[in-house]
């Protein structure tokens, strides 16, 4: 199980109660291993987002245990979560989630901040980071400076500067053209290969064709095979 | 960590620069408000200490009851009873007095520039008329006071006989008949009004030997006596209230007053001034901190979404709260700034308005900001600040990150 990062044991999430009780997720189980490149599909409304925002520590399941690099998360509180999801995950939105207020350096050194990471050691970090994402010579421009697939490119690298577990993407190409969202799955993939592991929630089949493994979600029920 | 909040709270006032600086007007307008009122209240009390305190080696002694005004009441006091011959020996008998100068009350006619009227004359040793009606918010509008060796026959004119009496004005100078005998005018007091007492603005001052002369009688109506240690100042004047009253077999008949006393119920009625003041302008700053409040709760719920991604990408509640608090506190402090050079410049205006009309005396009121209020009013900023940010950081902290990051 060590070389598992993600483990879920019968992981259920359950909305409203009495008779409108929604099963979102119903028992999951699945595990993950270390440096795999994992997408999960299904139509909407079907409970990948829900699932993802599990996988996030966002959202607590209803009951079941999910580990994350061995820790059990699901008893943890709102500060414990905290520590997780910035020491372990790096998350990447379909809108970017962007601080307006803050340029694209500043957003990527936001996150280390709040890992307490030294302010020398987080530039140069930053920089390197947006570097690899093809952003060097954007780095003092604001959120609305820049277009839909730099922000995501920043949202990337700003994912990837506490140095996480694992990688979620959440339709991370939704709101990008399809020039620019080749480019970020190109750089999911580059990061991939350097042993980052993976997570991408999508719609899209091309997206999920790149992926080795592909979770299918219907109607909260998971079931997962290679895609090719 | 902190520094980085710090940094996050400032770009988050920049980005809202009008709603902030409606919101910073607020607190500027409280804080202003105590710098400048207290800065007036210390004006006040160092105008009238000053004034007062050269004086602490003096005992004012009167027949009757006495009012709590600065100058001791009346002289005259209203009371027909005089002190005798008997009192003024048991009190050269006290020990630790320096001196007693009595103070001669009496009714003269006054004939100037052909018309005649009547006066109430009052007579004192020159010297001391100096030291007690010389301090700076009474003193002389024109002329001088008599000087040692050159007193005889002249006399200091209050300001209501010299400017009202007659329908010539009179000039220090000027020759005026006191009961058929020629007085040469060596200084007209300044209007004193209603705030202070009236011992001037209605009377004729002589020296004590020309009183004696001119009426025949001796109305001791008061006595200035100085001691010799001003330490014993308060013992002396029971000594001297005990001995009168047994003269005269009435617990009540006397009333010996030190400046002490008098500035204390002095100090009482500016601290009066002070409180109401301050109450004043702590209403404005509740009204400020209300806003800082109303301010933060929108900023809040604008920035749920954010709020959402700091906390997605980690941050903890403390992270967000202190956001929130340093932006309140940001907000309050540079209200606060604002407001305690509003403070100064304001208080230094209202000393100029009130100037010369100040109590109806001639006290040019100089208003003093003192460092104290200063800090004071530096600490009510953060205080504020902290206060009313505290419920909308605590809300921002709480936030479900899967909820707030969905907001739109």
């Amino acid at each position: 199980m060590s070389d598992h990062v993600i483990v879920t044991e019968n992981l259920n999430k359950i909305y409203g109660h009495g008779y409108i009780r929604v099963h979102a997720l119903e028992n999951v189980n699945i595990s993950i291993k270390k440096g795999e490149y994992i997408a999960i599909i299904g139509p909407s409304g079907s409970g990948k987002s829900t699932f993802m925002n599990i996988l996030g520590c966002l959202d607590k399941p209803s009951s079941g245990k999910l580990y994350i690099d061995s820790t059990d998360v699901s008893k943890l509180n709102d500060n414990e979560l905290a520590k997780i999801r910035r020491e372990k995950i790096g998350f990447i939105f379909q809108k970017y989630n962007l601080l307006p207020t803050l340029n694209a350096l500043e957003n990527v050194t936001l996150a280390m901040s709040f890992a307490g990471v030294g302010v020398k050691e987080r530039y140069e970090r930053a920089e390197n980071l947006l570097d690899i994402v093809g952003l060097s010579k954007r780095i003092m421009h604001k959120p609305s400076e820049l277009s839909g697939g730099e922000q995501q490119r920043v949202a990337i690298a700003r994912a990837l500067s506490n140095k996480p577990s694992i990688i979620l993407a959440d339709e991370p190409t939704g709101n990008v053209d399809t020039k620019g969202g080749w480019k970020i799955m190109d750089v999911l993939e580059e990061i991939n290969r350097d042993g980052e592991t993976v997570i991408v929630v999508t719609h899209d089949p091309a997206v999920a064709e790149r992926a080795k493994w592909v979770i299918r979600i219907r109607d909260g029920v998971v079931s997962a095979h290679a895609s090719r | 960590m902190l520094v980085d909040n710090f940094n996050i709270a400032y770009k988050n006032i920049k980005e809202r620069k009008s709603r902030v600086f409606l919101t910073l007007l607020g607190i500027a307008i409280g804080i202003m408000a105590i710098v400048s009122l207290m800065g007036i209240g210390e004006g006040m009390q160092q105008a009238v200490i000053g004034e007062l305190s050269s004086l602490s080696d003096t005992i004012i002694v009167t027949t009757g009851d006495i009012s709590a005004n600065p100058m001791g009441g009346g002289f005259s006091g209203g009371s027909l009873e005089y002190f005798t011959e008997r009192d003024l020996d048991d009190l050269d008998r006290i020990q630790g007095i320096r001196s007693i100068d009595p103070i001669l009350f009496g009714i003269a006619t006054i004939e100037f520039s052909g018309e005649t009227s009547t006066v109430s004359l009052l007579g004192l040793d020159a010297e001391r008329m100096k030291t007690i009606f010389g301090i700076e918010f009474l003193g002389l509008e024109q002329g001088e006071f008599m000087t040692e060796g050159d007193q005889q026959n002249k006399c200091i004119v209050g300001y209501n006989i010299a400017h009202e009496t007659f329908d010539v004005n009179m000039q220090s100078g000027n020759k005026i008949v006191l009961n058929g005998k020629n007085f040469y005018v060596n200084g007209i007091y300044k209007k004193q009004g209603a705030g202070f007492s009236t011992e001037t603005d209605d009377y004729i001052h002589i020296t004590t030997w020309d009183f004696k002369k001119l009426t025949g009688n001796v109305n001791v109506s008061g006595i200035l006596i100085r001691v010799e240690n001003v330490g014993e100042v308060e013992t002396i004047a029971q000594e001297i209230e005990l001995a009168i009253n047994e003269n005269h077999g009435d617990e009540d008949f006397s009333n010996a007053v030190t400046m002490s006393s008098i500035l204390e119920s002095i100090q009482q009625i500016i601290g009066i001034i002070q409180i109401v003041l301050l109450a004043i302008a702590a209403i404005a700053l509740i009204v400020a901190s209300i806003g800082i409040m109303n301010t933060m709760l929108t900023s809040v719920m604008e920035r749920t979404h954010e709020i959402g991604i700091m906390k997605a990408i980690g941050a903890r509640n403390t992270d967000v709260m202190s956001i929130f608090l340093i932006e309140g506190l940001l907000i309050s402090l540079i209200g606060g700034t604002i407001g305690i050079l509003l403070g100064i410049i304001g208080a230094s205006g209202m000393g100029a308005a009130s100037g010369t009309d100040f109590m109806g005396g001639g006290v040019a009121l100089t208003p003093v900001v003192t460092l104290i209020s200063i800090i004071l009013a530096v600490g009510v900023s953060v205080f504020v600040g902290m206060i009313s940010s505290l419920y909308p950081a605590w809300k921002a902290a709480k936030m479900s990150p899967i909820e707030a990051v969905r907001y739109e």
